[in-house]
């Protein structure tokens, strides 16, 4: 599909004749055709190979069998329930958190919002089994809260236990959505309908309320897609309550069945997809507020009590959750079985630190290094090319690059163990070896990065184009009519005007492959441990404080990177004039 | 970051520096470009694919000599902007040629035509110092560094940017912004310069001044320099030739002063100026000049080489050539009109008055050296016969 986009470059390399006196082409951008490709070609590689074979192996006979038996066989159809009330019920859960951190956050007058912020962001940067763990530490069977300390018996395992932890570890998608949109609401529109006679809580309900039904359906479909995607979760507190992801993930693992893997990967890909391009397409269209602009002035912050004790105790009880579950992961890496037996203990630490852990900690560590400043400025180049370069194409750039994220892990990992555990073979030819498995090159490390940066690119590319959008596209005209070519204007003009966003790219890139599982578990090797699936073995095994263990290193890494990225941007040398 | 500090505000005031010697100088060494000769031909551009959409722009023929200065007027929509952009090579045209001096440019990159652009916004590289801004260009062709510097040198100071080169672009007013993007613009030494509305988000009397010092400097570069605006005084007072624009096609290409008195069409004279248009019977033509009857009288105006005697034509009268008198008439009818009202704006003022030929605006010039009226008074109405000018009301688009 991408070849479709430049068929004069994209011809193979080994077949082209003598080209014929490159100078007559001087008219176009060559630069720009060149760039096109290259991002064409590697976002075909990364995110286009995997889902191709993957609907050729599902739409294959004995695939074929699992999807069109998913409504009628009744296991089939539970587990096709199981997500979709899944979904569902984290979306709504998520949201209304979300909205409720936010709305304190912008509108209620109160001491300490800058912790609440921070608290409320915490969870993106977790790996995936921090809550669940911590979760099931505190409110399982055995919890000290449930059980030790209310004397309760709940069974956290199955959809109570899932919808808890998916609601805590999401909301803050919910949260930071809302959040931009409720602040730059024009406050003059609230002083307008005050004006016009409204009293506060009409205000809210006629005239915020409404502005943010699109943020708040926006929010509502994104949960649902991150909700039915995860993997990390359902596995370890799914119990019983078996959804795509989990199934798909044991038909590839446990049965070997790879067909069968793919089978429920594309009945997983079809609701995620759908939500996504309407989320995309539709949502957004509909959105009359704009989160990139400036707020147009501070609103009076609501002092009422009537408001403000209600929401104001919602957060903090969220809040207080999310505090619970980060305090468990850090005090349970430093007891022996927290508890059950509380005594201090290093041993977990040194088996990350210096046993086993360190191994996969090293490697973790390093291909997210490897694959963050590519998958950032990959993320500013389709961002550059969508928003200022390409015209009728630019649509589907920008789909084929939000992919790796709209498409859920588990999908992506099935996909890249069936296209790369063996030789790539297009018409023929074998264009590069086997990048995934334990007999591929490098330990199937390749693939690994491959997957980080398809995973994270697209944070890049959103921020990249929201930031974009904001640049006058006269500059960029101008550098051209100064001389300068597709490229060179790239890297001297767009680049450093959208360093902030390049940045949280970045930031974004690394947290993501630092804690992403869902895809690595299909194509992590013995030779290239990575941390998040190190993880899992050691809930799988019971070993809860050594999972607490990495879980804490883990948070500490993408905390340094993010602080040393930070401390690096600020240098003068690579921040130039900018401001002040 | 600079060492001085004064907020651009402060500046503002003291600008407009008389040019001296040293600018005038630096100005001059800017001069060494040779202006081009830009030829459109046929030029079209239909935007989208479908082949039956309205042309933005369609078969327009121009031909700018080296160093003329040519405005592009006409409301928004007009095609204009398009046409410079085509110039440039932002657009690329559907048809028809682009060519300077005799290279045909139609496939020529935008970055490698000899040409700068001044843009409306400005377009200045925010994370780029005014030197730096300046010198983007020149550091592009691989100059060497010193002469960079030399050459970035001459053209802040021809812009008497000299103490603002370490600047950043927020740093400076609008009206500084504009020098800075006409400096870099300058020191690419173009074969032809291009203005993309540069004056409209300056404050009026800004205007006024950059207007004056682009049309100076103009003249002394001697360079090839087409200007877009929709502000008519721009057009009237800085080109040697406007081309007024219309849904695309060129309405007239003339010297400011033929476009005002002898318009080629109804939209020419309605957009350019203020004009009364009054029904008139014509008795007859010969060279140039008609014999019409309006106003309860016979008139002898100049007249536009097509009008003929059955054909529909309308007589073109500017307010300013209106002559009023008082009169003992008093009803609306031959001669005698009516104020209906009457606005005062210092140096003129401004009557409507109701006659038998419809309404027409007044201008009179000076207030305070002439009798003024008041609304209700019956005046005797004439005009200037020389500035009248009868043209034919033709198929006028849209």
């Amino acid at each position: 599909m991408t070849d479709t986009l430049l068929p004069a470059a994209a011809a193979p390399v080994g077949a082209s004749t003598p080209s014929p006196r490159p100078r007559r082409r001087s008219g176009r951008d060559l630069t720009l055709v060149t760039l096109v490709t290259v991002v064409s070609l590697l976002l075909f590689v990364i995110v286009g190979l995997p889902l191709i074979r993957i609907l050729t192996v599902a739409l294959s006979a004995e695939g074929w069998e699992i999807v069109s038996s998913m409504l009628t066989n009744p296991v089939n159809r539970r587990i096709l329930w199981n997500t979709v009330q899944l979904g569902v019920l984290v979306a709504v859960l998520g949201t209304a958190v979300g909205f409720v951190m936010a709305y304190a956050q912008v509108r209620l007058k109160f001491r300490g919002k800058k912790l609440l912020h921070l608290i409320a962001l915490m969870p993106i940067v977790s790996p995936p089994f921090a809550v669940a763990t911590a979760a099931i530490t505190m409110f399982g069977r055995n919890g000290i809260i449930s059980n030790k300390l209310l004397g309760l018996d709940i069974d956290i395992y199955g959809l109570k236990g899932l919808v808890f932890v998916l609601t805590l570890s999401f909301f803050p998608v919910s949260y930071m959505n809302l959040k931009g949109m409720l602040e730059s609401l024009d406050p003059s529109l609230d002083e307008a309908a005050s004006n016009l006679g409204a009293s506060k809580l009409k205000i809210f309900t006629s005239v915020t309320l409404p502005m943010l039904v699109p943020g708040i359906a926006g929010s509502f479909l994104l949960l649902f897609v991150e909700s039915i995607a995860d993997l990390a979760n359902p596995l370890v507190l799914g119990g019983d309550y078996t959804v795509l992801a989990s199934r798909a993930y044991l038909a590839v693992t446990g049965e070997y069945n790879v067909a069968g893997g793919a089978a429920y990967s594309l009945v997983l890909l079809v609701p995620a997809l759908s939500v996504f391009l309407v989320q995309r397409y539709w949502v957004s269209r509909k959105n009359v507020v704009s989160v990139t602009g400036k707020p147009a002035g501070s609103p009076e912050l609501i002092t009422a009590p009537a408001l403000r004790i209600p929401i104001l105790g919602l957060a903090l009880v969220v809040a207080g959750l999310v505090v619970l579950m980060y305090a468990t992961v850090i005090f349970g890496g430093f007891v022996k079985i927290f508890g059950v037996n509380n005594d201090f203990t290093l041993s977990h630490y040194r088996f990350v630190l210096a046993g086993i852990g360190s191994d996969a900690m090293f490697t973790t560590t390093l291909l997210a290094l490897v694959a963050t400043p590519i998958a950032g400025l990959l993320g500013m180049l389709i961002a550059w090319l969508v928003v200022s370069k390409l015209k009728r194409t630019s649509g589907l750039m920008d789909f084929v690059g939000m992919l790796g994220l709209s498409v859920p892990g588990t999908v992506i990992g099935i996909g890249y163990a069936i296209a790369f555990n063996t030789p790539t073979i297009l018409g023929g030819r074998q264009w590069f070896p086997a990048v995934a498995g334990g007999s591929a090159i490098l330990g199937g490390a390749m693939a690994i990065v491959m997957v980080f940066v398809a995973r994270s690119l697209p944070s890049g590319q959103r921020a990249g184009i929201a930031a974009l959008q904001q640049i006058n596209p006269a500059i960029d005209e101008a550098s051209t009519s100064l001389g300068a070519n597709s490229f060179t204007t790239f890297r001297k003009v767009t680049l450093p005007l959208i360093r902030p966003a390049l940045l949280s790219g970045l930031t974004y890139a690394f947290a993501r492959s630092m804690t992403t599982l869902s895809p690595i578990v299909f194509i992590t090797t013995p030779q290239t441990k990575i941390m998040t699936s190190q993880i899992l073995a050691e809930v799988d095994a019971g070993r809860f404080g050594n999972a607490f263990a990495y879980c804490a290193i883990l948070i500490v890494i993408v905390l340094s990177f993010i602080g040393l990225l930070n401390l690096a941007m600020l240098h003068p040398s690579i921040r130039g004039i900018q401001r002040r | 970051m600079t060492a001085t500090s004064e907020t651009p505000m402060t500046q503002q005031t003291q600008q407009t520096p008389p040019a001296d010697s040293t600018v005038q100088s630096a100005r001059d060494s800017l001069a060494t470009a040779t202006p081009g000769r830009v030829t459109l031909r046929s030029l079209r551009k239909v935007y989208g694919d479908d082949a039956s959409a309205t042309p933005a722009v369609r078969d327009v023929d121009l031909d700018i000599e080296p160093g003329e200065f040519i405005t592009l007027l006409g409301p928004s929509g007009c095609g204009k902007t398009t046409t410079l952009r085509m110039i440039a090579g932002f657009e690329t045209p559907t048809a028809g040629e682009i060519r300077l001096d005799d290279d045909l440019l139609n496939k020529v990159a935008p970055n490698k035509r000899p040409m700068a652009m001044v843009f409306q916004s400005y377009a200045l590289f925010p994370h780029l110092s005014v030197f730096d801004n300046v010198a983007y260009g020149l550091k592009l062709k691989k100059m060497p560094s010193a002469r960079v510097t030399e050459e970035v040198e001459t053209a802040l100071t021809s812009m008497n940017l000299g103490p603002y080169r370490d600047r950043a672009p927020h740093q400076m007013s609008g009206g500084q912004q504009q020098r800075v993007a006409l400096a870099r613009a300058l020191v690419m030494r173009p074969k032809v310069l291009l203005f993309d509305e540069p004056l409209s988000n300056l404050d009026a009397k800004l205007r006024v001044q950059m207007r004056g010092e682009i049309r100076r400097l103009q003249r002394r570069l001697g360079i090839t320099t087409v200007f877009v605006t929709h502000d008519q005084d721009e057009a009237m007072t800085m080109s040697d030739r406007i081309v007024v624009m219309n849904v695309g096609v060129i309405e007239q290409v003339d010297t400011p002063e033929e476009i005002y008195r002898h318009p080629l069409s109804v939209f020419v004279a309605d957009f350019i100026g203020r004009a009364n248009f009054l029904d008139v019977d014509v008795q007859g033509i010969e060279d140039g000049s008609a014999r019409v009857s309006v106003l309860g009288r016979q008139w002898t105006v100049p007249s536009h080489p097509e009008v003929e005697v059955d054909a529909p034509v309308t007589l073109l009268v500017r307010p300013e050539s209106v002559r009023l008198s008082p009169t003992d008439g008093r009803a609306v009818t031959g001669s005698v009109g009516r104020v209906l009202s009457s606005m005062f704006y210092g140096e003129s003022i401004e009557y409507d008055i109701e006659t038998e030929a419809g309404n027409l605006v007044v201008s009179v010039a000076d207030p305070h050296a002439h009798e003024t009226f008041s609304p209700g008074d019956y005046l005797d109405v004439g005009f200037e016969e020389g500035r009248a000018w009868l043209m034919p009301v033709g198929d006028e688009p849209q």
